[in-house]
């Protein structure tokens, strides 16, 4: 069966120290952020592809991107019904609603939500890398490494192991229900409200003993026992993961760079812009895209090293 | 060593106290079983023993207790921690981490042990348990046996001097709760650990331990060797609602039959030292009392087959025709397909192939609501069925899913508060409830609909001895009504005396199906205790499909 977490894999990337990959997912992160030229966005999300197939990660990306294209439709539509900036007029409503006028559907406008989708699909691919490839628990322990508070981070770590508890007690209450002759798609919206609630009250009760007795369990095995605390499994830093969480920033420090000197940037509205890059941006954006996807090259390398 | 005295505690603001003036004292490397009907104290007792009570659950306390040279009141849960290990009921509920490891290193990071003791310490604890099997495992990967285990080695690798199980195997299956309680065992009998037990059922449990405590009423009733207490105490224990194990029961028959015992028996091998001295007289055959005759098949299955989605074969050509008025029993291992085979009779599963008719309505053809006024489905916790404001509200809602009007539904609702003695609480909040009252809402609001099968998955797990034969009783009366009551369960003492017909699932198949007395006699360890007793003596005549203690009894007349 096809599950959304993680699952050691075995691969060079799920081996790979989570900072450095964290450092990458920085990169891309605050990369799709600051261009706004949608073919930055595309080679930007095309970079994180190397190291989805890298990690076998490919069915439960898809599985994630058929959603998230969902979300880009949505945005799409959205922004072409609401936005009325744009100049190459596609269709105009034939009517007219008090102070806005007719609502009308622009080239621009369109463009301009395929370029937010393109930012977006950029940025849900490179954190599927960190869900699907690194450990609920190290990344608990990268945040604690970065300083976070330790109890908001056991908090975070605690929510997501009593995930598919969470699941099997939902599945088990609507089964219950349904037992009782309870119908949940029956009657109007308040009746259907009404019927969830058959599932939703016994599923949150039942959490809130679960936390009852979690704490208690904690408790009993010394939990909070001192100001300091130590970690059984630690990330720690090898001589080859230095150079390559270096080269996870590079990427980051060119593409500011190149923001400073006026690339990457983009013209939606009133008329598109045009994409022309000179000979000096187009090997920049080249350098660019070829550090992102240098990782899955030094992952390989890093395990060719290790494995001698 | 622990030391109670005279230790009384009320929590929060309640009006009567949870341990009321107890006094006890555990010598080191003792092994001690503390029961008692629910609400009697047991939780509460081993909660004060780290010090919950009452640092985690506030209240008022009189009295003191030493656990181990520290006096509980000053020395908080965190630091009794290394004293005092305690494992809960519900194993999901007391591991924290994602994998195993990490689960066993939690408490000792806590302590900030080095990196270097904690992997000592992780060694040990897996090697003890023997799960060192486990140790990449990710938790809800695991069985609920198998977390158990998880959770003791993980108190364990504290290196306590004593250890707390607070009805640790009542969430698991049979063979699981076995294994769990030969752990118990084996650290008391190997390293020595005191080991503070409760469990309500004593039958698992009893050869193993020193001492038996009985709470009620939130005092210590009785303390003491437990052949002392069994024979001397058996009237007042059993009153109080302390299932016996039939060995027990038999013992005392035989006694009240004007027979000696010296030694009262623990063990089926010690049942049968007992009985050689008995079975000398002559015997009357035993009366085959379980001729019902049928009339009319109510469930029919034929050859069904369930695949789950991307998931195993769950049931292979099951063909299987239940009538009208019977009692039937599903017994299997885990995951031999018995949940799965029952969800298909109300349609909350829809054959992959082949088909199952009720009350000749084809399931596939029929929604679940439509099947719920047929099929009463009763699962095993009552707070998955919880939800409305008043018992009265709760026990109506199912009548409502079908349509009736208020006027209807009232006295419905009336007579089932009567019928299980409910009426005191018509207006209270079902959740807040006792465990044995909210089990009754349950089966109320199925009952309601006076359906003509009910179906219970393992409603008996964690039910203490007089709530089970209070169910069983009902579900007695219900049969001899002329309805079909489906029982799905592990149990099989209650089976041996209150099931009329008995189906054996394993991988998905019926190996067997056929009247409980022909399946559960001989059948090795699927017998019911008196029958694994009694086989030894079929030599000098002795009915060897005995399954009962009354029975028993009966022949020895």
């Amino acid at each position: 069966m096809l599950s959304l977490r993680y699952e050691d894999k075995e691969t060079p990337i799920h081996k790979l120290n989570p900072f450095c990959k964290l450092s990458w997912l920085a990169s891309i992160f605050i990369l799709a952020l600051i261009f706004n030229n949608p073919l930055y966005l595309l080679l930007l999300f095309l970079s994180t592809l190397p190291l989805i197939i890298a990690a076998r990660v490919w069915r439960e990306w898809t599985y994630l991107m058929k959603f998230a294209l969902y979300l880009c439709l949505a945005i799409i539509a959205i922004n072409a019904i609401v936005s009325s900036h744009g100049s190459h007029l596609l269709w105009e409503a034939p009517l007219r609603i008090p102070l806005i006028g007719a609502p009308v559907i622009t080239l621009e406008a369109i463009f301009f939500g395929v370029g937010m989708s393109l930012r977006l699909l950029a940025i849900i691919s490179a954190f599927a890398i960190l869900t699907f490839t690194i450990h609920p628990d190290d990344i608990m322990l990268a945040m604690i490494k970065m300083k976070l508070p330790y109890k908001s981070v056991l908090v975070t770590s605690l929510s997501t192991r009593f995930i598919p508890t969470l699941i099997d007690d939902a599945e088990r209450i609507s089964e219950v229900q349904r037992s009782r002759g309870l119908e949940l798609d029956r009657g109007r919206l308040r009746q259907r409200i009404k019927n969830r609630m058959a599932i939703t009250i016994p599923l949150l009760s039942n959490c809130l003993d679960r936390t009852v007795q979690v704490a208690e369990a904690m408790e009993s095995r010394a939990f909070g026992s001192g100001e300091k605390r130590t970690y059984y499994k630690e990330i720690k830093l090898s001589k080859l993961d230095i150079p390559i969480l270096i080269l996870g920033f590079l990427p980051l420090v060119l593409g500011i760079l190149m923001r400073w000197w006026g690339h990457g940037d983009y013209q939606y509205y009133p008329t598109l812009g045009k994409i022309s890059l000179d000979g000096f941006e187009y090997s920049m954006l080249a350098l660019l895209i070829l550090l992102l996807c240098m990782m899955v090259f030094l992952a390989l390398l890093k395990k060719r090293i290790e494995l001698d | 060593m622990i030391k109670i005295e005279n230790f009384t505690f009320y929590y929060g603001d309640a009006k009567r106290p949870a341990l009321n003036g107890v006094n006890l004292e555990v010598e080191d490397g003792e092994f001690v079983l503390v029961t008692g009907p629910s609400g009697g104290g047991k939780s509460s007792l081993c909660r004060c023993l780290n010090g919950l009570i009452p640092h985690f659950y506030g209240g008022k306390v009189n009295g003191r207790i030493e656990v181990a040279g520290l006096d509980t009141l000053k020395h908080s849960t965190k630091e009794l921690a290394t004293k005092v290990g305690m494992i809960f009921q519900d194993p999901e509920n007391q591991l924290v981490t994602m994998d195993v490891e990490r689960e066993i290193a939690f408490g000792l990071e806590n302590l900030a042990f080095s990196q270097d003791l904690i992997a000592r310490r992780l060694e040990e604890s897996l090697d003890t348990l023997d799960i060192s099997g486990l140790r990449h495992r990710q938790v809800h990967e695991l069985s609920g046996g198998e977390k158990q285990k998880v959770a003791i080695a993980s108190v364990l690798a504290l290196h306590p001097e004593i250890l707390v199980l607070d009805e640790p195997t009542s969430e698991l299956d049979p063979k699981s709760a076995e294994e769990v309680l030969a752990i118990a065992q084996r650290l008391n009998d190997e390293l020595g650990i005191t080991v503070i037990l409760i469990e309500h059922r004593l039958d698992r449990v009893i050869q193993h331990v020193d001492r038996l405590v009985v709470l009620d009423g939130g005092r210590v009733v009785a303390d003491g060797n437990t052949r002392d207490i069994l024979s001397n105490s058996f009237q007042e224990i059993t009153e109080i609602g302390v299932g016996m194990p039939p060995i027990i029961k038999l013992a005392q028959g035989l006694k009240n039959a004007g027979i000696s015992i010296n030694n009262m028996p623990l063990t089926v091998k010690e049942g049968r030292l007992m009985l050689n001295g008995v079975f000398k007289k002559s015997f009357e055959s035993l009366a085959q009392p379980d001729g019902k005759s049928y009339s009319k098949t109510i469930i029919n299955v034929k050859k069904l087959w369930y695949v789950y989605p991307e998931g195993p074969t769950a049931l292979k050509k099951v063909s299987l025709k239940v009538d009208e008025g019977e009692f039937l029993a599903i017994m299997g291992r885990n995951a031999s397909g018995k949940t799965t085979l029952v969800k298909h009779f109300n349609g909350l599963l829809k054959p992959t192939r082949g088909m199952v008719s009720v009350d000749d309505t084809d399931t596939r053809k029929a929604t679940v609501a439509e099947l719920a006024s047929k099929v009463g489905f009763v699962f095993q916790n009552p707070n998955d069925h919880l939800f409305a404001d008043t018992v009265e509200e709760e026990i109506g809602f199912t009548l409502r899913n079908q349509g009736l009007k208020d006027e209807e539904t009232k006295p419905r609702v009336d007579e089932m508060l009567q019928r299980f003695s409910l009426q005191d609480y018509r207006n209270q909040y079902p959740r807040s409830l006792s465990g044995g009252e909210k089990q009754r809402v349950a089966l109320a609001s199925v009952l309601a609909m006076q359906p003509r099968i009910l179906i219970l998955d393992e409603p008996t797990r964690g039910m203490e001895y007089r709530l089970k034969s209070d169910l069983m009783s009902f579900l007695r009366e219900y049969t001899s009504q002329g309805n079909t009551v489906i029982l799905v369960t592990h149990d099989v003492e209650t089976v041996a005396e209150h099931a009329d017909r008995v189906i054996l699932l394993s991988e998905g198949e019926i190996v067997v199906d056929g009247k409980k007395r022909d399946v559960l006699s001989k059948a090795l360890l699927f017998s019911p205790q008196i029958n694994r007793l009694v086989q030894a003596f079929d030599k000098y005549g002795v009915p060897d499909n005995i399954l009962t203690v009354d029975e028993l009894l009966q022949t020895l007349k």
